[in-house]
Order: structure tokens, then sequence, then C-alpha cells
């Protein structure tokens, strides 16, 4: 799965510089709002009357409406916002999602290998758009239709607070979405979770005995579209009886195999499918084929830069540095989840697995410490491409190579883990002319897992957190704006804020054919994107100039908006991945970051704006 | 047709107020007592979408309006009337001058709290039945759930929709609306009521009731501004006018003083022969006035249309109780 780089960085790292950032934000939002009120106010009643009347609004908000709100006004003004989006038939989302669900089975691939996978990320996805699209249709239009309606006369005529208004609005439909996610998370965990579950029957006529290993073998009858081969060997005893497990993982999934005291085996139910792990991240850098450190590896041509290669059979490697290391955490050793990417320079065996090393190895020895015991023997693996594999290394596992050639056992936490809890791991491709790629999330300590359904609830939060944003937003352009241009500045941001690592990478030139103009030009005269344009050097000039002026502007506003894929985790849960909470931690803040500007922007819109006019 | 007035200590204290006011004012006095509303060279522009001036709708207007009166607003359509009142609410923001209520800004929010609003029309949530209407604005007033209850039963009651204090307004008809409105008006027992077109959408039965109980409130203490463009309402209830025509004060004072017309004399008598009516002729003659007209006075239609009613309302009463 890929990573984005920002979540490497912990909360700790992140919170000052977001804090400074958001500091200037709010610095620049303020001087600008302040800035534009005063030239208003100069222009309508004269300079001196302009700094009583700025004054005075920024006092009023400090001293009355921004402190005395009444809980009592906020929560009737919520009722009202709830009972007005009910009347708006807001339960046809609801059955719009019941619908899609009811049909589901037409339109996923039963046969996936990754079901789960599948079925997560379509409920997911499926919940996030339309919680997004009822959160900006109620948003937009709620306050404009009051003021259309006038029924905004009889709310803004008695104490009713500005600052009321809008965090009654957001709250309300805050209410209304949370309902909504809430029951559709509840629908769609039973549809995946009915999904995939399923049961085998043994087939009967596979089942073979070893006496000598005193284990049973077989294949298992077909359901959901798969099969298992399975054993149980006698001598594995849990909990009273004797069980084993399907294997290879299918699908995902394993089963348990219990032989029953009549000796027949039975097939429990699918295990694995539904998993959040907990991924312990190192810091990536690299060894050039000279074995000096680099901070990227060898580019094989590829245009996407993601991963880094390094080349086989040389002193290449890439190195994860660890931390936080120590007995409690990996009792019985290391179980190092990879998913190595492999670039072929020569076809050999094409099926063939590449063959690679792990070793482990002491980031910071201490000065008496003995040489040899400061990285283990290399621990072999193949490399499985476009698909994760799991190598454990058990404590007993670790050898080095003393000065007689004899291997001895080494102590992971006493001579590989360094006095700071920190730990490298290298890994190498052992065959010539073949290339290993990896970027930092590709291998990882795999530490515990958690339970998956904390993991889908942390999901719906992110998605809840995103429905916030969008009311925020709705809510606030609907304190100026009528209904449909409310929605469409709303779908802007939203646009905008999903798409703008596309924009600058439009505008650093990344991505081919220029901007809007040149690109509608390339479009209309059917010209290729990387070809040069087929017109004068001015207008070409002209062109090029405006594309960057508009994107531009476009990369100033959508900097400043909420970079909604950040909140999107359904990748993670879709893969199996534990949403960590620095992240929520991360997206609270955010959202919370959001909620003050812009209730604050709001209720400066209220104040000023005739809801007579 | 008693006014319910609300329970809560705030109120209450408000209330007391009234009474010590009403006391040492009395309503006829138009020129004394406190000044509940103010403006001052008030103007208004509407301006067109690039700040250009469409609309004058209302030219340096200067008025009082003091505790315990009924003052009316009266004007042709587009005359600046209900400009003004949206004025003094702060759902407009004047161009020039001020709208001082209660000696506030009027844009100051905490002004609302004495304030009962009825607009034009009944601007309300036509999803919440009654009860619900009376309670979410009684919210609004930061009301206590006892309080609002209370409070909703006796203006459900005032207003006579108990029968209906279930259906949803959308069902109500324009004069259940504008009921409905009033009560939502005062259900903050407010110092001052501001009432766009009282008695527009009211049969007369309606209408004679909401002179009726604009009057109470006026007797209970409050001060009443209305603006219509119905001269009879508003002579009929009214202490004091403020006549606008394109958005300038043309008059300003009391009803009876700026309708009674000095240099006529109405005579009307009872009983009177011919002989007598021709001899009140020579008198006039010779004190060299000019008779206009000596004639039989006529009642209202509003008058004779309620006689009509009441009497056939005592009619058929009386005919089932015969039965």
């Amino acid at each position: 799965m890929v990573v984005d780089p920002s979540e490497f960085i912990t909360f700790n790292e992140w919170f000052p510089l977001a804090i400074w950032s958001y500091a200037k934000i709010v610095l620049l939002l303020l001087s600008a709002g302040l800035g534009i009120c005063f030239a208003i106010a100069v222009v309508r009643h004269g300079p001196t009357e302009a700094i009583y009347i700025i004054s005075r609004a920024v006092t009023g908000f400090f001293s009355r409406d921004g402190v005395l709100v009444s809980p009592r006004r906020v929560i009737a003004l919520m009722q009202l916002a709830i009972k007005e989006s009910l009347r708006r038939r807001v339960l046809v989302v609801f059955g719009v999602f019941v619908l899609v669900m009811l049909f589901a089975g037409w339109m996923l691939d039963v046969e996936s290998e990754n079901p789960a996978r599948l079925y997560l990320g379509f409920v997911l996805t499926m919940s996030n758009y339309l919680v997004l699209a009822l959160a900006m249709f109620l948003s937009a239009f709620s306050l404009p239709n009051d003021i259309k309606d006038r029924t905004i006369y009889t709310v803004a005529t008695k104490p009713v607070r500005p600052l009321e208004i809008f965090w009654g609005r957001v709250l309300g439909f805050i209410v209304v979405g949370t309902i909504l996610l809430v029951v559709m998370g509840v629908v769609s965990g039973i549809f995946v979770y009915r999904g995939l579950d399923h049961r085998h029957q043994v087939e009967t006529t596979s089942v073979e005995f070893d006496s000598e290993l005193k284990r049973h073998s077989g294949e298992t009858g077909p359901a959901a579209y798969h099969r298992h081969d399975f054993f149980v060997d006698e001598e594995t005893i849990i909990g009273g009886e004797i069980v084993g497990t399907t294997d290879p993982i299918v699908k995902e999934h394993r089963h348990q195999v219990t032989l029953k005291e009549d000796g027949s085996l039975q097939i429990g139910r699918p295990q694995g499918s539904l998993q959040a792990r907990v991924p312990m991240y190192g810091k990536l850098f690299f060894r050039n084929r000279e074995g000096q450190a680099e901070d990227v590896g060898l580019n094989v041509g590829k245009e996407w830069t993601y991963r880094s290669y390094i080349e086989g059979n040389t002193l290449s490697a890439a190195v994860w540095k660890f931390s936080g290391i120590n007995e409690s955490k990996f009792p019985e050793g290391l179980l190092l989840e990879m998913d190595i990417r492999v670039f072929r320079t020569s076809k050999g065996e094409i099926e063939a697995q590449i063959p690679g090393d792990i070793f482990l190895r002491n980031p910071n020895p201490k000065p008496d410490a003995d040489p040899t015991r400061q990285a283990c023997m290399p621990i072999p693996f193949q490399a499985t491409e476009f698909a994760a594999s799991e190598v454990f290394i058990g404590l007993d596992q670790l050898k080095f190579q003393d000065v007689s050639g004899q291997l001895k056992p080494l102590n992971l936490f006493k001579d590989l883990v360094d006095e700071n809890g920190e730990l490298e791991v290298w890994i190498r491709c052992r065959e010539r002319a073949q290339f290993f790629g990896m970027a930092q999330a590709d291998v990882y300590l795999k530490a515990q897992n958690n339970s998956f359904w904390m993991n889908f609830a942390k999901c719906h939060l992110g998605l809840w957190m995103q429905m916030v944003l969008v009311v925020l937003f709705g809510v606030f352009f609907s304190t100026f704006l009528t209904g449909i241009v409310a929605l469409n500045a709303t779908l802007a941001t939203i646009v905008l804020g999903m798409f703008s690592g596309f924009l600058a990478d439009v505008h650093s030139g990344e991505i081919a054919g220029g901007g809007p103009l040149e690109s509608l030009f390339r479009n209309t005269t059917q010209q290729g994107v990387t070809t040069d344009l087929d017109v004068s050097e001015g207008t070409s000039a002209v062109m090029k100039t405006t594309d960057r002026i508009y994107l531009r502007a476009m990369m100033l506003i959508s900097g400043h908006l909420p970079n909604y894929p950040e909140f999107n985790t359904i990748r993670k849960v879709a893969y199996g991945y534990d949403i960590s909470n620095h992240i929520i931690a991360r997206h609270t803040l955010i959202t919370f970051g959001y909620f003050l500007v812009l209730s604050v922007m709001g209720y400066f819109v209220l104040r000023t704006r005739e809801f007579a006019a | 047709m008693d006014i319910p007035e609300a329970v809560d200590s705030e109120q209450q204290e408000s209330s007391d107020d009234v009474s010590d006011q009403q006391q040492l004012s009395a309503p006829s006095e138009g020129t004394e007592g406190e000044v509940i509303i103010e403006t001052r060279s008030l103007t208004k522009v509407y301006r067109d979408f690039w700040g250009r001036p469409k609309v004058r709708a209302v030219k340096a207007l200067d008025m009082q309006v003091r505790r315990g009166e009924i003052f009316g607003l009266l004007g042709p359509n587009g005359s600046g009337k209900s400009t003004t009142i949206k004025l003094l609410l702060g759902l407009l923001f004047p161009t020039s001058g001020q709208a001082l209520v209660f000696d506030k800004n009027s844009t100051d929010v905490s002004k609302n709290e004495r304030i009962g609003y009825l607009p034009e029309e009944s601007y309300l949530y036509k999803f919440l039945n009654a009860e619900e209407t009376l309670d979410f604005y009684g919210r609004l007033f930061n009301m206590s759930a006892a309080q609002r209850r209370s409070r909703t039963q006796q203006l459900i009651d005032l207003v006579d929709l108990n029968w209906a204090k279930r259906r949803q307004l959308k069902e109500y008809s324009k004069g259940m609306t504008r009921r409905i409105g009033l009560a939502q008006a005062l259900i903050n027992d407010p110092e001052l009521i501001l009432l766009d077109e009282p008695t527009t959408g009211l049969d007369p039965i309606g209408t004679r009731e909401m002179k009726d109980l604009i009057i109470k409130l006026r007797d209970q203490g409050k001060t009443v501004l209305m603006c219509s463009h119905l001269l009879a309402d508003v002579q009929d209830v009214c202490d004091r006018i403020a006549i606008l025509h394109q958005g300038e004060l043309k008059e300003l004072g009391r009803v009876d003083d700026l309708l009674t017309v000095q240099d006529i004399t109405q005579i009307q008598a009872r009983g009177l022969n011919p002989e007598a009516e021709e001899e009140i002729r020579q008198v006039i003659e010779r004190h060299q006035g000019e008779l206009v007209t000596m004639e039989h006075p006529t009642t209202t239609l509003e008058d004779l249309f309620l006689k009509i009613v009441r009497e056939s309302d005592s009619a058929s009463k009386a005919k089932l109780t015969e039965k």
C-alpha cells in the first residue's frame, strides 16, 4: 500500500509547524478582513467613523457576541435544522444507500482475490460520497432559504446572536450527518461481515493421514468461489482441542480446522480477512553499490519516483532504522512485513522469486563492544512481488560468526539494539542484474493487531470530520451567497481540496500538457501533451503565462483549504492497516482549526449583513 | 380576553417596571413619558449590485415613540413604513442617521429581549406545529422548559388555536397563521411590540379582536408601534400617528388632534321634529354659519357586520337552548 510520507511525521513533530502556519493564516485573514471592512467603512462613513465602526465590531465580538453564547438558543436552532433536514427528505439518502447495498452483488467482483479490500473499499467510499453530498446540499441551502422565505426575520428579531445562528445550523447538520453515518456504518459493517463470512465443508475424499507425522491433510469443499488445502497435526492441541489450519492463505484469510473426538474434521469461520495491523515504521536510507550512505536509491527509469531501487549482488542496501525496540514489545522475535518490488534487467526464470538477505545491525554499538557481534548473519528471504509477505525472525535465529568462523547465538536486545532502543534492518538483493524497489512504508515491524472494528470506527471518524468540514464551508458560504452559489462554492472547496496535489503537479510541470488554457488548446487542436505547442512564440507565452497565473491563484486557495484526501483513511482500513492515533489527533486539530476560523468569519458576515435587504 | 404575562423572574421584573411606568405616564400624554423609540435623521437608501443608489426608502426621519402609547405609521404602499420597522429591528442598517430602541442602537441584539415583532406575513417555519413554534421562539428567549410550556398554552388559548395546536402551520389558513404569528410576538411578554400590517388576512371578527388586543396591550403598559395602510384600523387604535409618503414624514401627531376639523361643527340629535330642525337651521344662519349636513348618522360597515353576526349567533344559541 502506498503511504503518504506525511504520515511518518509524528503528532509532536507536526504540531509546532501546524500551529505556526495556522497563526500565519489567521493573521493574514484577520488583516485582509479588517482592511477590506475598513476601506468600505471609510468610503461610506469617513475615516473617523470607520475606526469607530471597526473597533466596535471587534470589541463587540470579544465582549458580547463571542462570549455570551446561549447553549439553549444554539440547541433550539440545532433542533430546527434537524427538523428541517428531515422535512427535506434526508432519509432518501439512506434509502439510496440501502438500495445500492441490496444490488451490490451485481457490481462487485465476487471472485476477487482481495474480497475484504473490495467490500470495504466499496461500502466506505459509498458512505463517504453520500454523506459529503448530503452535507453539501443541506448546509448550502438552509440559510439562503430562510432568508428567501423571510423566516429569518422572526429569528433575527429575537435576542439571537450571529454566532448562535451559525453554530445552530452547523451543529444541526452535523447531528443529521452523524446519525446517518452511524447507521450507514452499522449497515456497512453487517454487509462486509456477512459478505466475507462463509463456511467450507471438508472434501472427505481428499483427506489423507500421514502416520509418521501424525498429520491429517486434505482439501476443503468450495465456498465463496474458492477452496483451501489444510492440515491438522495431532500434536497441536489448543484449548483442549486438536487444531490445524488451512494453508496457504487464500483470498487473504485462513480457517481453523478442528479434529473432533469422533474423528471428523470441522472447518471454522474465516480468520484474518478483517484485521488492523499496527505497523512500526522505520526511517529509510540507502547504501549505494560502494556501500556509501545515500538518501535515495537508484532510479530505474520509472516516472513514479515513490520507490527507490538497490542493485543486486553489490553493496547496495536499503536500511531502515527502527526505534522503540524492546523485549516487552517483541518477546518472541521480530515480525517483518515486506512489500518489495522487483525490477528485472535479465529475464531468467520469470516465475522464480528473487532472493534477498536481511541483516539486523546495531546502529550505535558501544565502543568496547565486540565488532563481530554488531550484526547478525544474513537471513534469506524471497521477494514476493505485488503482495506483502511476512518474515518472522525468532530470537534463536540470530547468529554471528566469531573469529574462528563458528556460528554463535546473538542476543537481539543486548547486541543489536542500542541504548536508545534503535535497530537497523538492512535488505540486500542477492541476484546480479536484478533490483529491489522500496519505499519507507514497504518494510515495517508488525507489533500487534488492533481490533478491526475499532479501526473501522476510526475510519468513520475520518469521514465524519470530512463531513464536518463540508458543513462548515457550506454554512459559511450560505451566510452571504444564495443557495445554488453557496453549493457551487462548497463543491469548489471540495474539488480544490481533493486535487491540490494534482494542481501542484500541473503547476510544476510534472504532469505534462500545461494548464487549463494550454490543455484546452491542445485538446481542440488534437496536439499531444508532450510535443511543443504548434503556435507562435507570442501566443504560446500568453497561454503559458495565463495558465501560470491561474494555477498560482488556485494553488494559493487550495493551500488553505482542507486536504480532504488526507482525511480519507478508507485505503488503510481496506488494506488492513491500523489508523494511528496521531493521525486522528492531527485530523481532529485541523477540523477544530477550521471550525474556529469559519465560525469567526461566519459571525462577522452575519453581523454585517442585512437580512431584509 | 386577558393577555397573559410571562412568569419568569426577568419578565416579572420588566412587567413591574411597566406598571410603574404606566402610573407615571398616561398613554394619552403623547409628548411625555420615557422615549422607547427614537429616530434621528434616519435615512435608508437601497443600492444596486454596484452600490449605486436605487431607491431612497426613508428620508431623514425624526420621530419618537413613548412608553405606553400606540403609535401608527401610516402611508400608502412603498411609503417606507415597513422599511422603518425593519430599521428599528436591525433587519436593515441605516444609510445615515440613527435608529434607537430602548436607547440602544437598533443593531444591538440585546434590545430584542424586550421586543415582540409580528411581520407583515407570518414568516414562520411551516413544518412546525403551533406548540413547537412557540416552544422554539421561547427557547430563543432563553426561557426554561416550564416557562415555555405554560406560556405556550396561555398564548394558544389567547389566540384561540387550542383546537389546532398540533397541526403543522402549513395546514393553517392565513388568519390562523396571523394569530400564531401574534402569539410568537408575545412569547416573551415584550415591552415594545412592533406590528407590521397586523390586520392583514384577518376576517372582520379577527380584525376587531386584533384591535381590541392592541388596546389591551397598551392598557397593560406596553408600547405598540404598528404600521398599516388601513386608515380605519389606525384610527380605531392609535394614540399618535406618523404619515409617511415616499419615505418622508408628512404628518405627526395625536390622532384625535389630526382628525378633528376645527372649523366644522357636526350636529347629531335624536327625536327632533322637522320644525325643530328648521329652527336649528335658522340659528346657524343667524350666526353667519354654513350648514354642511344635517342628516341621520350611519354606522360603519364593520359595526353592522359584527352586529349581524352576533345577533345571528345569539339567535342560533337561543334556538339550541329551546330545543
